[in-house]
């Protein structure tokens, strides 16, 4: 019978516990995240380092929020568990799109004229060109993460353009690596003889010797388009005190450290604004990923 | 001219068990032998044996220090598992007492219970956020499906005499407290501990869509090809897995149940409006809520590739299948008393418990890894994983088997002695298992395998919850017809009597 | 009477009954008809042995006799229907369940409402269940167990005892003393037997049943043990059943 009387109270216990705890809510921390466009490694590690400086700078609790996709950053951005994000492109636009009066308030140096690497491998014979050329057709070729701009949305509308036909027709095989690290990993083993990634992650991965240029070189890079920026949700204000997103904007301008900036990896940061991304958007819209 | 019934019977004629049910089995390896080629089954790695080196490698020196927060991880996987079930145990019973009666509570159990831990997952996170809530919604709303139909059945079967020995006018409360629940509670508390272990590993595959669960870090170091941190996850979820008995001791679980609640937190602040806009308009289709009859039909016509998916799913669903069929009929003598030496019996189990531990999906995304990503690692994961589990129940079963001659040659007992004791059960447990292994297909999509979890991983990485609804309905759908299907075309032999039939 | 609790309650329950009839009814479950054409009278203070061979369509009279009676009979069914798992308290404490609230009958689970305690500790003293209140059922003798499921019967306090053999797991004596104490606390009593000379001697009337009929509603002291051996038919034939058996098995 004592096993009855447990089973009682364990009821009660859990019954009370779910109902009792979800009230506790959090304090008010300043909380941001960051799309996992490549290895997260460290990440908690990287990004806690930003977070302090936030903290110091801000004067509020600041704590990164770890994602594990690009659905979940925006996901967390309109839930509100993080009022600020270091989005993509196109996440971006998702995320401002469901939280109306965020803004886009800063993008990396490089940001404004973003470039997609178009990756070969060895066995393919294909060769560095101004042109994507003919014969990629027939080949099998790996996006990034299935929202990425630099990994997805941009070399798909340059495939489109080049070619008029779209990826599943053009290649035998169309995949989505997850991230940029992944498409180099994958192009360079040969699971996948093309793969689009995003140039400064090819260049930061080159800078510190992580591939081996024998078996997967550079073929083609695409025109330039506006991509990653730091949005903050239009609530802010009313959550933090007035002129907080001014304040945040400064925070982000004026990070110089060398260290923080190559969680990134950018040189730095310069101011943006919503309008900046409406290519991004057209786009997106033309290609379904948008509505 | 010889009387019938003395002539030489054909191959595999006759209307014997026997016979009858290898012809079974058969027809059905016949119909995956002549579905492969219709299945994307290509190696696309270049070198996958390099890869497979450096990944048992990994294994065999893991690194333990490279886990960043490894208690932690555990501590929550283990709290959502036990919140979470106990959470499914609270919803589910109450509904397992109208089960019989309500034609609603049925239809509606089996519907969560056709979605898969992760799908839920997926649903909640755009809702709950990355937070506990998500988790243990995810675990309790398709468990508490399974409860209701599993304690309405344990329920069912308890001895009548002491329920009609109560006064008239006894409450069902009264009744059920009295009579029903102390009478089952021996089988209840069994099969809620074997969900328990359900949950444990569910729970860690919660980490794969972001919920830092051990699956968290496992995903990653093994994506990012980190095998010696991969490694030591992996040895930590077995050691996790193995020490079950002892950490969770009857005794144990409350006090550990409580202490847990705190790695739960911190709790979401559930937005009304947000969750009341999701339920109300962000999964239904535009065109239904205003009902555009032309505008919903251009929506279905607009859904992504589903028929492909479909088939594909359901492809694999019956590869899968046929191939545990195959993997536990050739592994289940490994583990058997009937054969071998203690060393090669010792191996055996040990083979079919690492197999059996492991989920789908984490086999998957190994061989995933390291074959790239056509049907072939995600069959090759099914097969493996439910075979062994087939297998590993089929030896236990052996187990109390004395064969009547004694000095038969070891193929002689197989065949004569053990088999046609065991394959009745054996092929029925293959059926039932046929509902697990489709649900299995259709997540392992999320991994880029193209069933349909690929395309409701796409609708929600779009944000398109409305697309991501409706092809989660497509999969529960899909998955009850197939339920339906393999109870009619199971042989009636009643299979292993096993928990986790359910 | 003196040691039973809540004598007075009984006695004034059993205001109500005033027996019952059945004029020539056929008894079953379902579609299925187990007895053919039933006449009997129970009344009020009357005391009635029911005999038959099992399958003769005892349980299914007691069972269409408790129906019919309702809240007047208390109960006490073929091999006890007891919860193992629960303990004698429990076990007896369900006899009342319907006159509790259902918070109190699952408080009761986790700790035993005193004044119930307090009654249900003397009523198992009474029948020799001394120091047993706590034991789960499950851990108990067959002659205990038999004496739980009277005990919950004895604690419904209503003025009919319904029994389905509910003396055969103990020995001859202890079955009288347990039979005294039921017709102690109950004015009428209907029981299933298989022990014939206990039908005789301690009961007012005898009812038989053979071939799917009511063949035997008699007093008792109009009967011998040979007008009931009449009743068992098969155990009288059986010894020529079994001669020509053997007798045949020779060649």
């Amino acid at each position: 019978m004592r096993s009855l009387a447990s089973l009682t109270s364990l009821l009660a216990i859990a019954t009370a516990g779910l109902i009792g705890l979800p009230s506790v809510a959090a304090a008010d921390t300043f909380r941001f995240t960051a799309i996992p466009d490549e290895d997260e490694s460290r990440l908690v590690e990287r990004f806690s380092k930003v977070a302090d400086y936030l903290s110091d700078t801000l004067e509020v609790d600041v704590e990164y929020v770890p994602v594990k996709s690009y659905g979940a950053a925006v996901t967390a951005f309109r839930n509100d568990q993080v009022q600020l994000a270091w989005f993509g492109g196109l996440s971006g636009v998702q995320a401002r799109r469901l939280v109306p009066g965020s803004q886009a308030l800063a993008q990396g140096v490089e940001d404004a004229a973003f470039e997609t690497y178009f990756l070969a491998h060895a066995s393919t014979g294909l060769e560095p060109a101004d042109t994507l050329p003919d014969s990629i057709e027939g080949k099998t070729f790996t996006f990034g993460a299935k929202t990425s701009t630099s990994g997805r949305l941009m070399p798909e509308h340059y495939l489109r353009e080049r070619f008029d036909a779209a990826p599943e027709e053009l290649f035998t095989r169309v995949g989505f690596s997850g991230d940029h690290s992944r498409t180099i990993a994958l192009v360079e083993a040969g699971t996948y003889d093309i793969g689009a990634v995003n140039f400064k992650v090819w260049d930061a991965a080159l800078a510190n010797g992580d591939v081996d240029t024998d078996k997967v070189d550079v073929i083609w890079s695409t025109p330039s388009y506006p991509d990653y920026q730091w949005t903050l949700r239009g609530d802010a204000d009313e959550t933090f005190g007035a002129g907080f997103t001014d304040r945040v904007r400064q925070a982000l301008l004026s990070m110089d450290d060398p260290e923080l900036l190559e969680s990134f990896p950018r040189s730095g940061f310069i101011p943006a604004d919503n309008d900046m991304y409406a290519p991004i958007e057209s786009v997106a819209e033309n290609l379904g990923l948008l509505r | 001219m010889m009387a019938s019934g003395d002539s030489r019977p054909g191959l595999l004629a006759g209307d014997g068990i026997g016979a009858r049910l290898a012809r079974h089995s058969l027809w059905l390896i016949a119909l995956a032998l002549i579905a492969i080629p219709l299945a994307d089954l290509e190696i696309l790695s270049r070198d996958p044996w390099a890869e497979l080196g450096r990944m048992a490698l990994g294994l065999a020196l893991p690194d333990l220090g490279a886990i960043e927060t490894p208690l932690q991880a555990i501590g929550l996987t283990v709290a959502v598992a036990f919140w979470g079930t106990l959470s499914g145990v609270v919803l589910g019973l109450p509904l397992a007492l109208v089960y019989s009666r309500s034609r609603w509570v049925r239809a509606a159990s089996a519907g969560v219970r056709a979605v898969h831990e992760l799908f839920w997952a997926l649903l909640f996170l755009q809702v709950f956020g990355l937070s506990a809530l998500t988790a243990l919604a995810a675990l309790a709303i398709p468990y508490a499906g399974i409860f209701a139909k599993v304690y309405a059945e344990i329920l069912e079967q308890t001895p009548r005499a002491a329920q009609e020995a109560l006064p008239e006018g006894t409450s069902r409360l009264a009744r059920l407290a009295y009579t029903e629940l102390p009478l089952a509670f021996a089988q209840l508390a069994a099969y809620t501990r074997y969900r328990f272990e359900c949950a444990l590993r569910a729970s860690v595959l919660l980490g794969f869509v972001g919920l830092p669960t051990l699956g968290y870090q496992l995903e990653s170091a093994f994506r990012e090809g980190r095998y010696h941190e991969a490694g030591a996850l992996l040895w930590l979820f077995y050691a996790l897995i193995a020490t079950l008995p002892w950490w969770a001791h009857r005794r144990l679980l409350l006090p550990l149940g409580i202490a847990s609640v705190t790695l739960l937190g911190p709790w979401p602040e559930i937005d009304g409006g947000l969750l009341w806009r999701f339920v109300s308009q962000d999964i239904w289709p535009r065109a239904l809520l205003t009902g555009d009859i032309s505008g919903l039909v251009d929506w279905l016509m607009g859904l992504p590739a589903l028929v492909t998916a479909v088939a594909n799913t359901l492809l694999l669903g019956l590869l899968g299948t046929v191939g545990a069929l195959l993997i536990a009929l050739a592994l289940w003598p490994l583990a058997s008393r009937h054969f071998g030496n203690p060393l090669t019996r010792g191996a055996g189990r040990g083979i079919l418990i690492l197999l059996r531990s492991t989920p789908e999906l984490m086999l998957a995304f190994i061989f995933l890894l390291l074959l790239g990503p056509s049907l072939l690692p995600a069959w090759l994961a099914l097969a493996l994983h439910n075979g062994a589990l087939i297998a590993f129940l089929v030896s236990r079963h052996a187990h109390a088997i004395e064969p009547g001659m004694a000095g038969l040659p070891a193929s002689g007992r197989l065949a004569y002695e053990l088999l046609p004791r065991v394959y009745p059960g054996m092929l029925a447990l293959v059926y039932y298992r046929a509902e697990v292994i489709l649900r299995e297909s259709a997540l392992l999509g999320m991994l880029g395998v193209a069933t349909l979890g690929d395309i409701i991983d796409d609708a929600f990485q779009m944000l398109m919850f409305d697309v991501a609804f409706a092809l989660l309905v497509v999969t529960a759908l899909l998955n009850i017809l197939v339920d339906a299907l393999a109870r009619r075309l199971r042989p009636c032999e009643p299979p292993i009597d096993d928990p986790c039939l359910r | 009477m003196s040691q039973g609790p809540k004598d007075t309650a009984s006695m004034s329950e059993a205001v109500d009954f005033t027996g019952l009839s059945l004029d020539g009814e056929d008894l079953g479950h379902g579609q299925q008809i187990v007895l053919r054409d039933v006449r009997l009278r129970l009344e009020p203070g009357q005391r009635v042995a029911l005999l038959g061979e099992s399958g003769a369509g005892k349980s299914t009279l007691l069972a269409t006799l408790r129906q019919r009676l309702g809240a007047h009979a208390a109960w006490c069914p073929q091999h006890h229907g007891l919860v193992p798992q629960l303990s004698v308290y429990h076990n007896v404490y369900m006899g009342r369940l319907e006159h509790h609230s259902a918070l109190a009958n699952l408080w009761n689970l986790v700790r035993p409402l005193a004044s119930c305690w307090k009654d249900i500790t003397a009523l198992c003293q009474a029948l020799g269940l001394d120091g047993l209140a706590r034991r789960p059922v499950g851990r108990l003798s067959g002659g205990q167990r038999q004496r739980v499921a009277i005990a919950r019967a004895l604690y419904q306090q209503r003025p009919v005892f319904i029994g389905d053999e509910p003396v055969a797991s103990v020995d001859p004596h202890q079955a009288m003393s347990l039979l005294d104490r039921i017709d102690a606390q109950h004015t009428t009593t209907v029981m299933a037997l298989h022990q014939r000379e206990l039908a005789l001697s301690h009961f007012d009337r005898v009812w038989g049943l053979a071939d799917g009929r009511l063949v035997l509603d008699a007093p008792s002291h109009n009967l011998s043990l040979a007008d009931l051996d009449a009743l068992y038919p098969s155990a009288t034939a059986a010894p020529d059943a079994s001669a020509i058996t053997s007798e045949s098995a020779i060649p």
